[in-house]
């Protein structure tokens, strides 16, 4: 291996040699090879040429930009001090486009160059030059790998002076990396501090592209480096956001380079100076997808093949979620009915017309989340929840369901003759809306699995997206579609009877209890008089059924205004600015504390530790969790004993910073558990289902 | 009635939205280091001599904490000797009731990583004299702290505060000959603490390697 450097090594030394006037040193383990090189062979007195420092890195080996962010040092040229030019003939670098080097992920970031880097620099020869020009000195630069070698190579070039001559090869060279130079940006650049993180806004006068991403560069050390830069497009430009470093102030300024890169463009750079002020109008409507402070990294089949499984198996699992199971027990009530009637033929397309309502359903969910994240940069699962209005009609739903399951009205046919109706539309039908309505109600309970695929696909292309949400659907229609296709299996049935009517009543009892929990959801998202509203919406249901019992057109439309009135009214009223209604959330009786990054710091540094528990009242993983795990006597006592900081994280309400942090850790919804052993600064992040072992294990084990 | 209700509430949403901004402000720096002037967080490690210690069992003397890796160019710009700039530094700060702490955050199979025998070995070739060594192959320390490169020094005073954070001295450069011209900023904080005064110079921008972190 060795040897063959040696030979190349060789070789270079001897190619160097032919070129005219230039010298160029690798030493045997050199990482680069530096060169000082001309657009001239010869000059005249008097004109301004460009010479550059050409460097050329072995593969893996990277130096360094003017700044070169967290670590590292930026290459310099120091000519001896009997080169002869007059002071400020040679101008400084100009320092060509860098790229991120990422040293470890979210924590050092460095900017620089790999492969290859030419440093141009003006040279003003002198009026009175003759002979010939003589530029000695020597290339010192730092080079990394993973470890850093700080290096010195002699360079020198000689020029004649007299005509000009071009010598092309190297002038073709310094004009290609002239061209990487950022220049100056048309348009204007603001800098707001007012909040952080800072926005960057850029209103450039020709557009960028669609899909344009932006990477700003700072000259000094007023951001934090690694941190994403996450931005948002307008008509009138682009805004990024910058987190500002631990010391990091903005003065009249804020000064440094764009790296701007259009879908299908070679990147190309700017030199930015922002001025502080309020963030320019039309920059910052919509976010651009983010992907990670790397370059977009292709999705990876494999990895989305797994999270496609885990998706589905995630997807089974819903079917037990204690929100689902009341939807899917009123499809087998008809099952069984069909089947004892002789229409056993009819269960598989009501299977295969229920995995079509499922899978439409999360079709449609990804659709939506696609849309929010391309709105607002980022979507959790559940955020349907967050939405008073769709709260406030999902409890009418429920509790219209309820008086259905009660036989308070029938859907177009009476339970005793369900079978018939099997075989009409409307069978297929109410078999599609039972899929929708089982998908609806069951998406936000994110059951283990679920959250870490949706979380890890979140930031994925589209595609990756709908893939992982088909998955899930087919996870969830699974079983009940197998139940329908295979005869032997519906024959386990049990015989049909009185018990059916019995016991489709005793399921209206949970859709009940199902419509209180969303009203109390309601009542925090949008205060008591959506409850109010959406109870009135309620009774008008009632209202509408009880009045289109004897038939008749009048009857029928005052049923059908009863209905609207009942379903609209409520979703209106529920409809209240975001935080017009903002009740403080009342902690659960076993929390200590809310949680924000500061508290975690702060229970940290005091040698505690600590265990966050990522809830919503509309979650009911949630609610198992804390019945079964977190609010039983052992595990509060393992806590105590321990002296465990136990933080909750209340996710009822949108909150922008818990929906950071989900996304941070790769979660795309509630539960998330973290815990944080004493003396940590990284949590583990715990699985989605708890139990007591586990909980006190790892308390015991800190 | 009502309107002062809806007064109340729409006073309520904008506190919910001063809160947000706040914990957003908050969310945005959580992740950073501590700052200068505030408490430093306490944290526990093992040294190379297998004993654990923390933080908060030097309260009430100033301690430094020096990042190191022995295969890095700039750390061994300091330990050269001559001038031992690293070696005469610790012994001074020995003298004055300065606890010397030198913490290892390399991972295991990166540059300068080191058990308790090697580190122990590293401090008698090089004639070293840090008043403990603390071993961080999983870099928890050195995250919680935000140490970026070898080397990054870190002064915190008697109160626990953190007095001092960035690089050794003004010349960032692995060149030997810089450290007689450079001014060293830890030596110019830990006067500042003896004398009292605030520290002059209370953070730099670090240079160096980045550490070798997993």
């Amino acid at each position: 291996m060795m040897r063959v450097y040696h030979a190349v090594a060789a070789a270079f030394l001897g190619l160097s040699l032919l070129s005219p006037g230039a010298s160029a040193q690798e030493g045997p383990g050199r990482k680069a090879e530096a060169e000082l090189i001309s657009d001239r062979a010869s000059v005249a007195p008097g004109e301004t040429i460009h010479v550059a420092l050409h460097m050329t890195m072995q593969p893996g080996w990277h130096i360094y930009w003017k700044n070169a962010g967290d670590a590292g040092l930026p290459p310099q040229l120091i000519l001896n001090d009997d080169t002869g030019l007059p002071d400020g003939a040679l101008g400084e670098f100009m320092w060509p486009l860098p790229k991120l080097l990422p040293v470890v992920e979210g924590e050092i970031m460095d900017y620089g160059y790999d492969d290859e880097a030419v440093f141009v620099m003006p040279l003003k020869v002198p009026e009175d030059a003759s002979g010939e020009l003589r530029l000695e000195g020597v290339a010192d630069y730092l080079i990394c790998e993973s470890v850093c070698i700080p290096e010195t190579a002699d360079v020198s070039l000689v020029l004649g002076v007299g005509a000009p001559v071009e010598n092309q090869v190297s002038g073709e060279l310094i004009g290609r990396w002239i061209a990487r130079v950022p220049g100056p940006f048309a348009g204007e650049a603001r800098i707001s501090d007012a909040a952080a993180p800072w926005t960057l806004s850029l209103a450039p006068e020709d557009a960028f592209a669609e899909g344009t991403r932006v990477r700003f560069f700072p000259n000094g050390h007023e951001i934090s480096h690694p941190a994403e830069q996450p931005q948002r497009a307008g008509p009138g430009g682009v805004s990024v956001s910058l987190t500002p470093d631990r010391a990091g102030k903005v003065g009249e300024t804020l000064e440094g380079i764009i790296r701007v890169e259009a879908p299908g463009a070679e990147p190309v750079g700017y030199e930015i100076r922002a001025v502080r002020g309020d963030v320019l109008p039309g920059t910052s409507d919509a976010a651009v997808i983010e992907t990670a402070a790397a370059s977009a990294a292709p999705v990876d089949m494999r990895a989305l093949l797994g999270l496609a499984g885990l998706a589905f198996l995630g997807g089974v699992i819903l079917n037990l979620m204690p929100c689902v199971l009341p939807v899917l027990s009123m499809k087998a009530v008809g099952m069984v009915s069909a089947a004892a009637t002789g229409h056993a033929g009819e269960i598989k397309s009501h299977g295969v017309w229920y995995t079509a309502g499922v899978m439409v359903s999360f079709l449609a969910l990804a659709a939506v989340i696609l849309a929010v994240r391309q709105a607002t940069g980022f979507a959790t699962l559940g955020f349907q929840m967050q939405h008073a209005p769709t709260v406030a009609v999902l409890a009418l739903i429920m509790f219209g369901v309820g008086l259905w399951l009660m036989g308070f009205f029938e859907l177009g046919t009476s339970i005793t003759n369900t079978g018939s109706g099997l075989a009409s539309r409307g069978g297929a039908l109410g078999a599609f809306f039972t899929g929708v309505l089982a998908a609806v109600v069951g998406a936000p309970c994110v059951g283990p699995f679920l959250g870490a695929a949706l979380g890890a696909v979140m930031s994925q292309p589209a595609a990756a997206v709908v893939i992982v949400f088909a998955a899930m659907g087919f996870g969830m229609a699974l079983p009940f579609l197998i139940l329908s296709f295979l005869p032997g299996l519906h024959k386990l049935l049990p015989k049909p009877g009185k018990w059916m009517d019995t016991l489709k009543q005793a399921f209206a009892f949970p859709m009940f209890l199902t419509a209180a929990w969303l009203l109390s959801v309601l009542a925090g998202l949008a205060g008591a008089a959506a409850v109010g509203w959406t109870l009135a919406g309620a009774t008008a249901l009632a209202f509408a059924v009880w009045v289109s019992r004897g038939g008749g057109n009048v009857r029928k439309g005052l049923a059908l205004a009863a209905l609207a009135a009942g379903f609209l009214l409520p979703a209106v009223q529920a409809n209240v600015p975001a935080g017009a209604a903002a009740t403080v959330p009342t902690l659960p009786a076993y929390a200590e504390g809310a949680w924000s990054p500061e508290a975690v710091s702060a229970e940290l540094a005091a040698g505690r530790p600590v265990f966050v528990d990522f809830t919503a009242s509309w979650c009911a993983s949630c609610q198992v969790n804390k019945l079964t795990t977190l609010s039983t006597k052992k595990v509060k006592a393992a806590f105590a004993q321990a002296d465990v900081a136990f933080l909750v994280a209340d996710f009822t309400q949108k909150d922008p910073v818990i929906a950071e942090e989900l996304k941070r850790r790769g979660r795309a919804g509630v539960p998330m558990y973290l815990w944080y052993p004493a003396g940590s600064s990284e949590p583990e992040v715990l699985p989605e289902l708890l139990s007591q072992e586990l909980v006190i294990g790892l308390v015991e084990g800190s | 009635m009502q309107i002062t209700r809806r007064h109340l509430s729409l006073a309520a949403g904008m506190a919910a939205a001063v809160a947000l901004t706040a914990g957003a402000l908050i969310a945005s720096t959580a992740e950073a280091a501590p700052a200068t002037g505030l408490a430093a967080p306490d944290f526990s490690g093992v040294t190379s001599a297998g004993e654990t210690i923390s933080l908060s069992d030097f309260a009430g003397k100033t301690v430094v904490l020096e990042w190191t890796n022995d295969g890095c160019p700039f750390v061994q710009k300091h330990y050269t000797s001559p001038p031992s700039n690293m070696q005469t530094l610790q012994k001074s700060a020995a003298a004055d009731d300065v606890v010397w702490i030198s913490v290892i955050s390399s991972a295991p199979g990166k540059q300068g990583f080191a058990d308790g025998a090697r580190a122990d070995a590293l401090t008698a070739e090089r004639g070293a004299a840090p008043a403990h060594v603390v071993l961080d192959p999983d870099g928890t320390i050195g995250k919680l702290y935000g140490a970026k490169t070898t080397p990054h020094m870190f002064v915190i005073s008697a109160d626990g505060a953190l007095a001092y954070d960035g690089a050794i001295d003004s010349k960032a450069t692995a060149k030997v000959s810089d450290i007689a011209t450079a001014t060293n900023y830890v030596t110019a904080a830990l006067a500042d603490i003896e004398a009292g005064r605030p520290v002059a110079t209370p953070v730099s921008k670090p240079y160096g390697c980045s550490v070798k972190y997993k």
